[in-house]
């Protein structure tokens, strides 16, 4: 559904996007994870049509966002991280100027904003101004006007910022239902667990580049699985952590509530080893086992070193 | 729906009036317009039972009428700026300008629905003062023609500053930095240009046949023709002078003598001159370069509501006016269409663009 390809947009002297390549198959939630100025806001815009790549592409269901802009735009709901709304418009008149925009039929667009409205629980508000709602509610009214002509694509940039716990929890669950709905979304966001739950894929970008992308459990596990041990040894606790900081592969060893956890590089044979070093020594191990990572600890690792 | 209702049709229009004319800004201005453009005409309809203005209820009615259609196009193009100069970059300080370019809505869409919607508010205005203007046939010497003529001298010129104003409100990112330009430009249109005439006047070709008109570039101002419509003639010697060595005489004398036919003849140092209603010459005081006693001319000066030369010979100073306004409307909706898309095929940046957060 959503194919870039060596995406590239440079800044005066400054890559903001070095080369990015992704893809999003239908009907799955992405999640563009990044730092601060990592490049996710100028891919959204680039996949909106709202800004020219310095060089690559980029396919919306097959439509080139450069060349046929309005193909894209037909076929995706774009939700900026900031964005404005008119005053003196109430919520109805403000989705049905939209869908006007969008050159739906006068009659239909009675029932498409009841729709809307419905979906984002925002009936009994329709008449409220648009100007005097909070922060959330805004948020879930931009979310309808995205929708407003049914794209199959959703650019969904930062939906959850600056909303509280249970306003994200409802954009989450209002997510979920347009995923059933058979809408492909693309969200970028800073709240990590709740992408892990969300989203069906994920990206991870930093400084332009893209670190690592594909089914969310898939990154994880690329990005933490057989990095980190959990050790527990029967006594002797100390002996094995002198045993363990002095090998080449251990990063790091800490002691938590009992156990050992070690950080290490390498694969497979490297955990190997490092059992074998302890057992060797005459350590009685009772448990190790490699521990799976979060999101979280996939981020910092992804956006902390060359992947 | 048929490619021009498409073209013609779109939301931001009915959206610009509803959000218009729910605050309490609009009834004001009108309100404002209304009382001040009432309130010149008052004073001068005051300052006609004084007498004024002298004698002669026909000029009373061009006098009231010149005055009114001066004022009302000084009101507008105070009040057209404001409304076009932030209706672009308004939409990009409230952020919400890049929700109207992810919609099927084409560029030229925005910048029409954008004018209409404000062109709609100055014709408003301009049906309001129509009860005011009225006034004026109670007077009678003007007639129903005149009047028209400079409603649509004035209309073309509101269209104008609104379109340059969306010119600029498309280029600038800021709508302070839009509306001083946009001011900026109505200042040039409306007295810039006419100041041009004062320092750069037509000479007279003292063998020429043909009264000289003023420069091209003056009847950019709507201010010359919508003088003319009122007052049936142009503005004495603006825009226009004689050489100066004609005009450098000396000693005994030296001129230009207008004739009762509207001719003007001039005469070097030293010639006597006739006796006549009106000396026209000025600052004749020395002739270097012509020999004493020497006729020159008859010159001829312009009179009436045509351009007797240049470029629109022929013309009524209106019709002339019309068309060059029009023609900035056209260069300044190019400009708009071409530099508001949020993907330009042409590059222009007064400074390097920002990333995006």
């Amino acid at each position: 559904m959503i194919a870039v390809e060596n995406l590239t947009k440079v800044y005066g002297k400054r890559a903001a996007l070095d080369h990015v390549s992704f893809e999003v198959p239908a009907r799955e939630i992405f999640g563009f994870v990044g730092p601060n100025g990592a490049g996710k806001t100028t891919t959204l815009r680039i996949l909106a049509a709202l800004l020219a790549p310095t060089e690559g592409r980029a396919f919306i269901d097959g439509a080139d966002v450069t060349r046929d802009r309005e193909k894209v735009h037909s076929r995706i709901g774009y939700m900026p991280d900031f964005f404005g709304v008119y005053d003196q418009l109430t919520v109805a008149e403000y989705l049905d100027f939209y869908a006007a925009c969008y050159r739906q039929p006068k009659r239909r667009r009675q029932k498409i904003v009841d729709d809307l409205l419905a979906l984002v629980g925002m009936t009994e508000r329709r008449n409220q101004l648009v100007d005097t709602l909070s922060r959330g509610l805004k948020q879930r009214v931009c979310l309808a006007r995205a929708l407003v002509h049914d794209p199959a694509v959703l650019l969904l940039d930062e939906p959850a910022s600056g909303l509280d716990p249970r306003a994200r929890v409802e954009v989450r669950e209002i997510l979920k239902e347009l995923q059933a709905m058979g809408k492909t979304i693309v969200i970028s966001s800073h709240i990590l667990p709740e992408l892990t739950e969300l989203c069906t894929m994920i990206g991870i970008i930093d400084r332009g580049r893209m670190r690592a992308t594909g089914p969310v459990q898939e990154v994880i596990a690329r990005l933490t699985s057989g990095r980190r041990l959990k050790i527990a040894v029967l006594g002797e606790k100390d002996t094995a952590i002198e045993i363990l900081t002095p090998l080449p592969s251990v990063r790091q060893v800490t002691s938590v509530n009992g156990t050992i956890e070690a950080e290490y590089e390498g694969d497979e044979r490297t955990a190997s080893d490092i059992l074998l070093a302890l057992t060797g020594a005459g350590i009685r191990v009772s448990e190790f086992t490699p521990m799976a990572g979060g999101l979280e600890d996939a981020f910092l690792r992804a956006t902390s070193e060359e992947v | 729906m048929n490619p021009v209702a498409r073209a013609l049709w779109n939301p931001i229009v009915a959206k610009e009036y509803r959000a218009r004319m729910r605050t309490w800004r609009s009834p004001f201005a009108i309100t404002v317009y209304v009382v001040l453009l009432g309130g010149i005409g008052w004073l001068v309809f005051s300052a006609i039972a004084n007498n004024t203005f002298g004698s002669g209820l026909s000029n009373y009615g061009q006098t009231l009428f010149t005055f009114l259609i001066l004022f009302q196009v000084a009101l507008l193009a105070f009040i057209t700026p404001a409304l076009t100069a932030g209706a672009i970059s308004g939409e990009r300080e409230r952020q919400t300008i890049d929700l109207l370019f992810v919609t099927p809505l084409p560029t030229f869409s925005i910048i029409w629905g954008k004018l209409l919607a404000s062109m709609s508010f100055v014709v408003l205005l301009l049906i309001l003062s129509v009860p005011i203007f009225s006034m004026v046939f109670l007077f009678g010497g003007i007639e129903l023609d005149q009047v028209l003529d400079a409603f649509a001298v004035t209309g073309v010129t509101a269209l104008t500053l609104g379109l340059v104003g969306l010119a600029f409100s498309s280029l600038f990112r800021r709508s302070l930095v839009s509306t001083v330009a946009a001011y900026g430009a109505a200042f040039m249109l409306m007295a810039g240009t006419l100041l041009y005439g004062l320092l750069l006047p037509t000479e007279y070709d003292v063998n020429g046949t043909k009264a000289p008109a003023p420069p091209a570039v003056t009847l950019l101002s709507p201010v010359l023709p919508l003088f003319t419509i009122a007052t049936s003639q142009p503005i004495p010697t603006y825009g226009t002078r004689f050489p100066n060595a004609y005009l450098s005489t000396s000693g005994g004398g030296g001129g230009c003598y207008s004739a009762p036919d509207g001719t003007t003849t001039c005469y070097g140092s030293g010639a006597s001159l006739p006796s006549g209603p009106a000396f026209v010459g000025q600052g004749v005081t020395q002739a270097s370069t012509l020999p004493s006693n020497t006729l020159v001319g008859p010159v001829t000066q312009a009179s009436g509501t045509k351009l007797p030369s240049g470029l629109f010979e022929g013309w009524e100073y209106w019709q002339a006016n019309v068309v060059m306004q029009l023609a900035i409307c056209l260069v300044a909706l190019v400009f708009s269409a071409l530099v508001l898309p949020p993907v330009r095929r042409f590059r222009l940046r007064l400074r390097p663009a920002a990333a995006p957060a």
